[in-house]
């Protein structure tokens, strides 16, 4: 034992001071342990927990320590996979996380283009505005973009929309009175009914919830890409130039080879925030209109302290859980976790 | 007293180059004449610049318009900024109105308080088993080391939603030992969510410590508290720092938890803000909303920034490496 871990502290252990070489590291474990610990307390055990409630038939906070609830085996688990709101709520999170993640991952690849293009000037300047969404509140962006999303006659969106009405017939009449001997009056089909209830339709509400998700977590892919295409060295772009690379030429053989990586890392990670994405439905509509965009984790969350099923959304959030740990398994494949570990 | 002098000259040939812009944009438009004229630069290859960057400024105006909206919508009590008037509301309406509302008539400082209580005690807590975790991970070697780190990591990046999916777990273990309603044990529970992300942090700021310096205090008969006390613990005041402001943030910046466990009386800011909008019904209060939104988000928002820009300049350790 003892020679087996002299070894291994020997061999990754050149920044660690000599005196501690041959004890078991007593030391260093009480240090790092009540950090670990008051970690775990509130995380490993309440996972430990959930397990145990979605194997019972309890129904609300009250009755979980009461020692009312009683063992159920998988009944929860059974219900769950035939309940239709189920499959729906699962349906509709991996779309929002798959519309979310295409948008976010083209809209951040061409912003980082343009924030690192020659031809554009006060880049710096530009680069430190595009991340401004990232240090606010989630609550603060959230509650801001259900303003935009106002279902009021002057709510911001609504008034835009009236511009793009009022351009549309003013257009109109503008080609009626030019041409005098027809009358022309602007097409129905062209013109919105407002107010529009942007969050009272059911896609309407979900283009929304992608709009905010993405303002949300954009600035992250920006960043990462940015330092990506900045290691891409000038003398590579100017050499496929001289070699006569027209600009998709260019982008799919050096832009892309250089971004690739990074993108894809960045996309396991914003993915899984997608996946456990909460506040969003729950401000804005709370999963509606009639539970049609209920995501996962809003799903349970609903369950468990409106509808008093806790066993049930307990079984729920084992689920939820079980997909977030392949993400994290995802992240260990295929990100530089553990680069990040052995170097340090 | 010399590193002050030394600190207020570069913080004031920062300030000097911020404020200097319009000189130096004014010399760029200059020069470039200059070259046009000369013949050394085109006119077109001048207008695709001109072109390149009117559009990237268009582009972020687009994406930060939500932005301009809070801050405008704020400003713009009485004045119609939702009204017939549009988007672009008359500047010359703006008044502070709403921000009067939010500071002397809401229920603002008292939840700001609520805030700070449950703030200080998460920056506490998870600072007092973060500094020494931090210490024994950068410099110790134990059974599980690379488990912890490994797991913290993970963590990070990719669990952070956990804590609202153990959320229900949690809120019956509360409600049953009445626990709920308690802003003590919510800043416990923000600490021990801030514990990963804040010790990998720490730690790397470590990292960057030189092992010489401890050996050469070692060599000199230092014992193990004195090198943590004289050597590890003041050449981490940057990174100590950083950390702080990041845990204040986890606590003030938290929601779900706070608006589930807490009541009325207790509600911390960003509850109180939620509240604002859905207690509302129809009528909204857009333009008290905003001005409460901006007093809640925008301080931590500037310090958010400052601390950034601080863990990318400060991860390499400048000078300290020599």
């Amino acid at each position: 034992m003892s020679s087996s871990l002299r070894t291994r502290v020997v061999g990754h252990g050149r920044d660690r001071l000599p005196f501690d070489i041959d004890s078991v590291g007593l030391t260093g474990l009480l240090l790092v342990a009540p950090g670990a610990v008051l970690f775990l307390s509130f995380m490993l055990f309440p996972i430990a927990f959930l397990v145990y409630l979605s194997v019972t038939d309890a129904t609300h906070a009250g009755t979980v320590l009461g020692g009312e609830a009683s063992f159920v085996g998988l009944e929860n688990y059974a219900e769950l996979f035939t309940d239709p709101q189920f499959w729906q709520s699962f349906g509709i999170t991996w779309l929002f996380l798959a519309v979310s993640l295409a948008i976010k991952v083209v809209l951040a690849t061409g912003l980082a283009m343009v924030l690192t293009h020659a031809r554009v000037l006060g880049k710096r300047f530009m680069r430190a505005l595009v991340i401004v969404p990232m240090g606010f509140p989630a609550i603060f962006v959230i509650t801001v973009w259900e303003g935009m999303f106002s279902g009021a006659r002057y709510g911001p969106l609504n008034q835009m929309v009236g511009t793009y009405n009022s351009i549309v017939s003013g257009f109109a009449g503008v080609l009626d009175s030019l041409l005098f001997f027809v009358t022309i009056s602007a097409p129905e089909l062209l013109l919105a009914d407002l107010p529009i209830q942007w969050l009272g339709g059911r896609w309407s509400a979900f283009a929304a919830y992608v709009i905010t998700e993405v303002w949300l977590a954009y600035p992250f892919m920006v960043i990462i890409i940015v330092s990506a295409l900045q290691d891409v060295p000038m003398d590579l772009h100017d050499a496929a130039k001289v070699d006569g690379a027209g600009y998709l030429r260019r982008f799919t053989n050096v832009t892309l080879p250089a971004i690739k990586r990074p993108v894809l890392f960045a996309s396991i990670l914003t993915a899984a925030t997608s996946f456990q994405q909460f506040l969003i439905p729950f401000i804005f509509n709370g999963g509606g209109p009639s539970r049609q965009n209920e995501l996962l984790i809003l799903y349970g969350y609903r369950e468990a302290i409106e509808l008093h099923e806790y066993a049930f959304a307990s079984a729920i959030m084992v689920t939820a859980i079980a997909f977030i740990g392949m993400f994290m398994w995802l992240a260990v494949k295929k990100g530089n976790l553990a680069e990040g570990i052995d170097s340090a | 007293m010399s590193r002050l002098t030394r600190y207020t000259t570069s913080i004031g040939r920062w300030t000097v180059r911020k404020l200097t812009w319009p000189q130096r944009a004014a010399d760029a438009a200059r020069l470039t004449i200059e070259q046009v004229r000369t013949g050394r630069r085109t006119v077109r290859d001048v207008a695709k610049t001109g072109v390149g960057t009117a559009g990237a400024a268009a582009l972020l105006l687009i994406l930060l318009f939500p932005v301009y909206w809070v801050f405008a919508a704020s400003l713009s009590q009485g004045s119609g900024l939702m009204s017939s008037q549009g988007i672009f509301a008359d500047p010359t309406s703006y008044n502070l109105e709403a921000y009067r509302w939010v500071l002397f008539e809401s229920d603002f400082t008292y939840a700001a308080v609520n805030s700070l209580i449950v703030v200080s005690i998460t920056v506490l807590v998870s600072m007092s088993v973060i500094i020494p975790g931090a210490y024994a991970l950068s410099r110790r070697e134990f059974l599980g080391r690379r488990g912890i780190l490994y797991g913290y990591v993970l963590f990070t990046q990719v669990g952070a939603g956990l804590s609202i999916a153990t959320l229900i777990a949690l809120y019956a273990l509360f409600v049953n030992l009445g626990l709920d309603n308690n802003l003590l044990v919510l800043g416990v529970f923000y600490a021990a969510g801030a514990i990963p992300f804040n010790t990998w942090l720490l730690k790397t700021f470590m990292d960057n410590i030189p092992v010489s310096y401890e050996e050469a205090a070692i060599v000199d008969g230092a014992s193990q508290w004195q090198v943590i006390r004289e050597i590890i613990l003041p050449l981490s005041k940057p990174g100590i720092a950083v950390v702080v402001v990041f845990t204040f943030l986890a606590g003030w910046n938290e929601f779900v938890i706070a608006q589930t466990l807490l009541q009325s009386h207790n509600y911390t800011l960003s509850v109180e803000l939620y509240a604002l909008i859905a207690g509302g019904g129809y009528e909204t209060p857009w333009t008290e909303f905003s001005a409460f939104a901006i007093l809640f988000a925008l301080p931590v928002a500037i310090i958010y920034f400052l601390a950034q820009s601080y863990v990318e300049d400060g991860l390499s350790f400048g000078g300290m490496s020599g």
